[in-house]
């Protein structure tokens, strides 16, 4: 009769907390204040936020949640080096809390909360070529990686970054690239959908750049951020050449609240994206009934 | 095993004398449901520990509809108070289980939960008459207590049998000894009788079991079979204020004079807006979507993670429902 086993131990997972010492007294929902040092608007509804200081310590690829008081929390992956003095974010206008941030100026505070998820497997990648695409405002949470990356570029064997706008002005960190460029060891091709008179590069969406790809696709990790349907088709194409599925991280997006595995906003399939992402691999979410919303 | 017998005229007296340590709520039967009152000195009361699960969930208890969490910029958040839960049902506790999982397992803990938990002893009462909307015993729970309380008791002739389970259990019971005795051979006879007959029932109301495979067979099953299931849905989430494991949530923050409340709510994946993104794309706007999904972290996803359903059979779902949907017929039929 009995279909599974009565599983009654939960004064057994009290007690296991309080000899394990699980602290009550940090209060995971309570948020650090710091002020903002700097705003970088990028593009027309794009900007970076350079807060005063670094509040935790993270790496590439974990998140936070970032707060405007009164009004709010949303997540958002960290641009800047997790090696840097000053924690950045580079945040798209595209609703309530957003907003709200880009009413904010110079001086102004902010709360943030984290890290929270997986950072990418940097260990991993070690000896390899990484071939990075990104799509808008993906290149976000793309340039922390390539910051941490570009702090032991040694260790690997070569970067490559692909990145889509949709017209020359929506490229996000145009102030930057030219730099990046010159690097050793790291190679970037960029793309619009709409170029203008002055642009120079390729015209056609992001997959465009992928129609060659440099790379040995048997052992390389390729990195994706960008809007569900950029990582629909990237991903379609980088399966297609032959990257292997456990190879090829995607960050993805979900609606978030608590950030810690406990509210189940963000569950998509059976991965909490806060917990078990928010970069998961093609090999975890291939399954999942349409994973690109 | 140790049991001990509260003899019928001394369980006023008991709750009287817990009453000075803290709140204490008991069951009451009123209008054929069952609730859960705070003692009050002044207050004619009559404890009735032989019904079934109270009508309304008790995960406020632990788990308040409406919980301020944190303040900004500088934290703070108010003190749990120490309470006695006495005569909840088993079922109950296998929404704690679920809770404990989520919000004390799983790091990190949940400091406001945890507090409350610590502060609350536990006394839970057997069910010696399970209802039709009662299905405990398909999701792996007893009709009583085994764990999870800290004293489970019996009603039997005689009084109260009841039965230790933890540290705490048995400093209360050492403290209020005068009103004890220890159990004789007849009491546990008659408690093995009552728990027979309740385990009986239980499988006269529910003759089939839950496939071993549940969770898999509700996967598989895809939108299609809950487009049928949810038919008779009309959305108005009472399954989801009515259930007792269920443990969604959303952080809201609010401002209060220069500083911000963080405030949780219950929320439920049930919800159109739940999954929501950013620029108002949303992957499970449709019903039938988030009727399986509900199911699925029930009876999958969680049994998955922690080895046991998220759902303990106590049907207040099935109760509550504007459509009578019973998720015992949708999951037999899998
Ligand atoms: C891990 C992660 C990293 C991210 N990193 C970045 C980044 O680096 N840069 C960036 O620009 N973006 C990033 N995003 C996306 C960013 O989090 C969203 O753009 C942001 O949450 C939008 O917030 P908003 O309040 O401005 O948008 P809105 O569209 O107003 O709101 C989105 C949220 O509010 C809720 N909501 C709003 N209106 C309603 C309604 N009517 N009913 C119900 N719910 C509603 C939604 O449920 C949702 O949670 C990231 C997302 C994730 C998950
Ligand atoms: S579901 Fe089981 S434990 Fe809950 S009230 Fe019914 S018989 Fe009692
Ligand atoms: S799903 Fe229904 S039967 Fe299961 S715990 Fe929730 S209310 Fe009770
Ligand atoms: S955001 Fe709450 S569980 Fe992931």
């Amino acid at each position: 009769m009995e279909t599974v086993n009565p599983v009654r131990n939960s004064n057994k997972v009290l007690d296991q907390n309080q000899k394990t010492g699980f602290s009550n007294e940090v209060n995971p929902y309570y948020s650090i204040p710091i002020k903002i040092k700097k705003i970088i608007p990028e593009t027309s509804n794009i900007t970076t936020f350079i807060l005063e200081g670094m509040p935790m310590k993270f790496e590439a690829g974990q998140f936070a949640e970032l707060t405007v008081p009164g009004v709010g929390e949303a997540p958002f992956t960290p641009s800047s080096s997790p090696y840097a003095k000053d924690m950045e974010f580079t945040i798209m206008q595209v609703g309530r809390v957003t907003s709200a941030l880009f009413e904010l100026k110079q001086g102004d505070l902010v709360g943030v909360r984290g890290p929270f998820g997986k950072p990418y497997p940097l260990d991993d990648f070690k000896g390899k070529e990484i071939y990075i695409v990104g799509g808008g405002v993906g290149f976000a949470p793309l340039r922390s990686l390539f910051l941490a990356l570009l702090h032991n570029i040694k260790k690997y064997k070569k970067i490559y970054i692909r990145y889509g706008a949709r017209t020359p002005d929506d490229i996000v960190y145009r102030r930057l690239i030219p730099d990046w460029q010159k690097i050793n060891g790291v190679d970037i091709h960029l793309t619009v959908d709409v170029g203008d008179e002055s642009w120079q590069h390729t015209v056609g969406v992001v997959t465009v750049l992928l129609d060659e790809i440099p790379v040995n696709v048997k052992n390389s990790p390729t990195i994706v951020c960008g809007p569900p349907i950029m990582l629909k088709f990237v991903t379609q194409r980088l399966v297609e050449v032959g990257f292997e599925h456990k190879n090829i991280y995607l960050s993805m997006e979900s609606n978030m609240s608590c950030g810690i595995g406990k509210c189940n906003h963000c569950r998509v399939g059976k991965f909490y994206v806060c917990k078990d992402g928010p970069v998961l691999t093609w090999d975890d979410v291939k399954g999942i009934e349409e994973p690109f919303l | 095993m140790k049991l001990y017998l509260l003899p019928s005229d001394s369980i006023k007296s008991f709750i009287k004398e817990l009453a000075e340590d803290g709140s204490v709520f008991y069951p009451v039967f009123e209008d054929d449901k069952t609730h859960l009152v705070k003692f009050a000195e002044d207050k004619d009361f009559e404890p009735d520990f032989e019904k079934i699960r109270t009508a309304e969930n008790i995960k406020h208890f632990f788990f308040p509809s409406r919980d301020v969490v944190a303040k900004f910029p500088k934290d703070s958040r108010p003190k749990a108070e120490k309470q006695y839960l006495f005569g909840i049902k088993s079922c109950d506790l296998r929404g704690i289980d679920v809770y404990d999982r989520v919000f004390i397992k799983n790091e990190p803990v949940d400091p406001m939960y945890q507090e409350r938990r610590e502060k609350t002893i536990i006394i839970s009462a057997d069910c010696p008459e399970p209802a039709d909307c009662c299905f405990c015993n398909l999701v792996g729970v007893s009709p009583y207590g085994e764990g999870t309380c800290d004293i489970n008791v019996t009603k039997i002739s005689a009084g109260l049998l009841c039965e230790v389970f933890t540290k705490r259990g048995e400093q209360i019971l050492s403290k209020h000894q005068d009103l004890f005795k220890e159990a004789g051979k007849d009491n546990i006879k008659e408690r093995e009788k009552i728990r027979k007959d309740a385990l009986k029932r239980l499988g006269k109301i529910n003759e089939k079991s839950f496939k071993e495979d549940i969770g898999e067979r509700i996967e598989k099953a895809g939108k299609k079979t809950m487009q049928d299931a949810q038919k008779d849905c009309v959305e108005c989430f009472a399954c989801l204020h009515a259930c007792p494991t269920c443990y969604c949530f959303l952080l809201s923050d609010y401002k209060k004079g220069k500083d911000v409340e963080r405030v949780r709510t219950w929320d439920a994946c049930y919800y159109a807006a739940y999954a929501r993104v950013g620029g108002g794309a949303n992957p499970r706007s449709d019903l039938k979507d988030r009727f399986w999904n509900r199911l699925l972290c029930k009876f999958d996803y969680f049994n998955e993670y922690e080895g046991f359903f998220a759902c303990s059979g106590c049907g207040r779902c099935y109760r509550g429902c504007s459509g009578k949907i019973d998720i015992r017929e949708i999951l037999w039929k899998l």
